[in-house]
């Protein structure tokens, strides 16, 4: 298969919320969020923004809402967590609807406004070492530090009380191999590097790798690529189509892009389809879902392929949407 | 989804499914609403507690389920025995039996550990042969080699004893039960230094002979595989070696890597035709130390390298042009 089937994955997108009488809808509503925002930037990626409602979905972000914690769930009455609350911050950025976040939450009164307690959320999860964790349960990994990040950096929130510590710890996090790991003396893994390096890009301090530090990164990056010409996560293991952007951003990022080879990874991408219901699997033969259509028809767009819309490496959202984004450090 | 093969249902087995998910999303569903509704409302009791396993036991990533457990655990703490934290702490072995990548399965057993009454140092200990078992089942499990680093941390902050040496061990014995496991030889880099600054290693020179000759054995092993170059990259330019070894001892000891390389490299042409690329990309690296940091006078063969690279490793052309420009 040398195409890419847009109008299958769309239409692949645009059922998933019709899919009540699967069991695995109602098993994958802890991420529905989540779910929400992959699939929006899959459409926008396919030029097709319009296929889901806008109104419907800034109204289902705003009914994600956890009144106590003060940030967004996955779903109705779940807990909110870093994670989702990035994801329902980037659904409004995309749909350029941040404004809703100055109103107060419904069913509380004399309280902040929702953007004032989105940030204080944030902010209350980073703890001494400037690591984040991703909820009150104090698990801590580079992935909440790069959404907490991306969020503030989303909200033009970000300060330095917050970043140099941020920073400082992400340094740690990095191994003799040119990766890094989900904490200091971790293995290195592609989606912990994505998020190390993207982190690093959103507070504008990718300074603090030496060019020595660039250059190991970006050979530990490029051989991630397989025979197949996927790529996978970590030494040894098999390709996923995922990776397809957490080491081709990274590499976009340190502008090393062009370190691995494209017309195997398209290939690759393309292979992962389903030429039947659409979408794209984690590697060929495998169960469609968005997490792998998203991030394989973003991959596409990095390499300049199959005439698609252009994404930002650093945030995962079309560069139309992250220009308007203030950008850190902020002129006084 | 990750690694769930794509099926072609016939409508026949389509209906069925359908027919079973019916039942299911309504049991689903149901202890769904009695969860969440006792999380509204802070009903916090040993009943809601079981409704909330079985949840769990149908959706072990539905984290506000783990989180309005840990909330109901904590209210009735006081009403607490023994027994209970013993068996909330089986209740995750069990589930990280069937999903050992669950983060949340292994986020709720660290809470445990740490709620356990007394957090006693036994309790600690009895971690490390779960994770053990676990990486046995699968040794390159990120989740478990990290847990085990928690683990081993908290045991030393507790006993002040240190693991390095055992946990050194530990990685010897799975390299030499699967040389491709980078996970533990990137534990073992991890460690090395801890070990040469806190003076546990007693002949520190004759310790990084033995290394090399580890090595050394490990790349005529398998020299196809990515983890024990990656280790050989470490090595040479680790602090803890560069202290300990002479200046003249440090050019033989990249001489003596390269010779191997060069003598692997040989037995695959021989072999192939082909070349090994990884020899290839060691021999470059080296070779730069060689020229660029110690001044050594050898013929270069840096740009031949390359253009072998380029030849037998075309996915990565784009580097080995970049290195041959540079």
């Amino acid at each position: 298969m040398s195409q890419l089937d847009k109008e299958s994955h769309i239409r692949y997108i645009a059922s998933l919320d019709s899919k009540r009488d699967d069991y695995e809808y109602w098993l994958s509503e802890h991420l529905r969020l989540n779910g929400v925002y992959w699939g929006l930037t899959a459409l926008c990626v396919l030029d097709a923004k319009d296929t889901f409602n806008r109104s419907e979905i800034i109204s289902f972000v705003l009914s994600c809402w956890d009144t106590k914690a003060g940030a967004f769930a996955a779903f109705p009455g779940h807990d909110a967590h870093v994670l989702t609350t990035l994801s329902g911050i980037q659904i409004l950025a995309i749909y350029d609807a941040l404004e809703v976040l100055s109103k107060k939450p419904e069913d509380s009164v004399g309280s902040d406004d929702m953007k004032t307690q989105c940030v204080a959320f944030l902010q209350s999860n980073q703890l001494p070492d400037g690591s984040f964790q991703g909820d009150r349960f104090g698990e801590i990994d580079t992935r909440f530090v790069y959404a907490a990040l991306n969020a503030l950096s989303i909200l033009g929130q970000l300060t330095p009380t917050v970043v140099d510590p941020a920073v400082q710890f992400i340094q740690q996090c990095y191994n003799f191999d040119g990766g890094f790991g989900l904490s200091p003396g971790a293995e290195s893994h592609a989606a912990m590097s994505l998020t190390c390096i993207a982190a690093l890009a959103v507070v504008n301090r990718l300074d603090v790798l030496s060019p020595d530090q660039l250059e190991d990164i970006a050979w530990w990056l490029c051989e991630r690529q397989v025979p197949e010409g996927g790529l996978n996560g970590r030494p040894s293991k098999q390709p996923d189509v995922c990776y397809s952007w957490w080491v081709l951003s990274s590499l976009a990022i340190i502008g090393k892009r062009d370190w691995i080879d494209f017309d195997k990874l398209r290939e690759f991408i393309l292979s992962s389809q389903d030429p039947k219901k659409g979408g794209i699997s984690d590697r060929p033969g495998n169960e469609v879902d968005v997490f792998h259509t998203c991030f394989g028809v973003t991959g596409l767009s990095l390499m300049g392929k199959d005439d698609l819309i252009e994404i930002d490496p650093v945030y995962c959202m079309p560069m139309s949407v992250t220009r308007t984004f203030k950008k850190y450090p902020y002129e006084k | 989804m990750h690694g769930v093969k794509r099926r072609e249902l016939t409508q026949d087995l389509l209906s069925k499914k359908k027919a079973r998910d019916v039942e299911k999303i309504v049991i689903y569903r149901s202890l769904t609403q009695r969860v969440l509704e006792a999380k509204k409302n802070e009903i916090y009791t040993v009943e809601k507690l079981s409704t909330a396993s079985k949840l769990l036991e149908l959706n072990p990533e539905f984290n506000a389920v783990w989180n309005f457990r840990r909330d109901a655990i904590s209210h009735l703490r006081s009403q607490l025995s023994i027994e209970f934290w013993d068996q909330e702490i089986n209740f995750t072995t069990l589930q990280l039996k069937s999903f050992p990548k669950v983060y949340w399965i292994w986020n709720h057993r660290l809470w445990c550990l740490n709620e356990y009454p007394g957090s006693p140092v036994e309790k600690w200990q009895q971690e490390l042969a779960l994770v053990n078992k676990l990486l046995t089942m699968d040794p390159r499990n990120f989740h478990s080699w990290h847990y085990r680093r928690i683990v081993t941390t908290r045991l030393e902050q507790m006993t002040h004893v240190s693991l390095n040496q055992q946990e050194l061990d530990y990685t010897t014995d799975m390299i030499n039960s699967n040389i491709s496991n980078f996970s533990a030889w990137h534990r073992r880099a991890t460690l090395l230094p801890k070990m040469f600054a806190l003076s546990e290693i007693s002949d520190q020179k004759e310790f990084i002979k033995q290394e090399q000759q580890y090595i050394t054995n490990a790349m005529f092993t398998d020299a196809e595989d990515q983890s024990v170059w990656y280790y050989i990259k470490w090595f040479v330019k680790a602090d803890c070696v560069l202290k300990v070894v002479s200046a003249e001892e440090y050019k033989a000891l990249l001489q003596e890597l390269k010779d191997g390389i060069v003598m692997i490299n040989e037995d695959e042409k021989e072999f192939s035709g082909k070349q090994n690329i990884w020899c290839l990309k060691i021999l470059c690296y080296l070779e730069t130390i060689q020229v660029e940091e110690l001044g050594v006078d050898l013929k270069p063969m840096k740009s031949e390298y390359l253009a072998k690279l380029a030849e037998f490793d075309p996915l990565r052309k784009n580097r080995y042009k970049y290195l041959d420009e540079k």
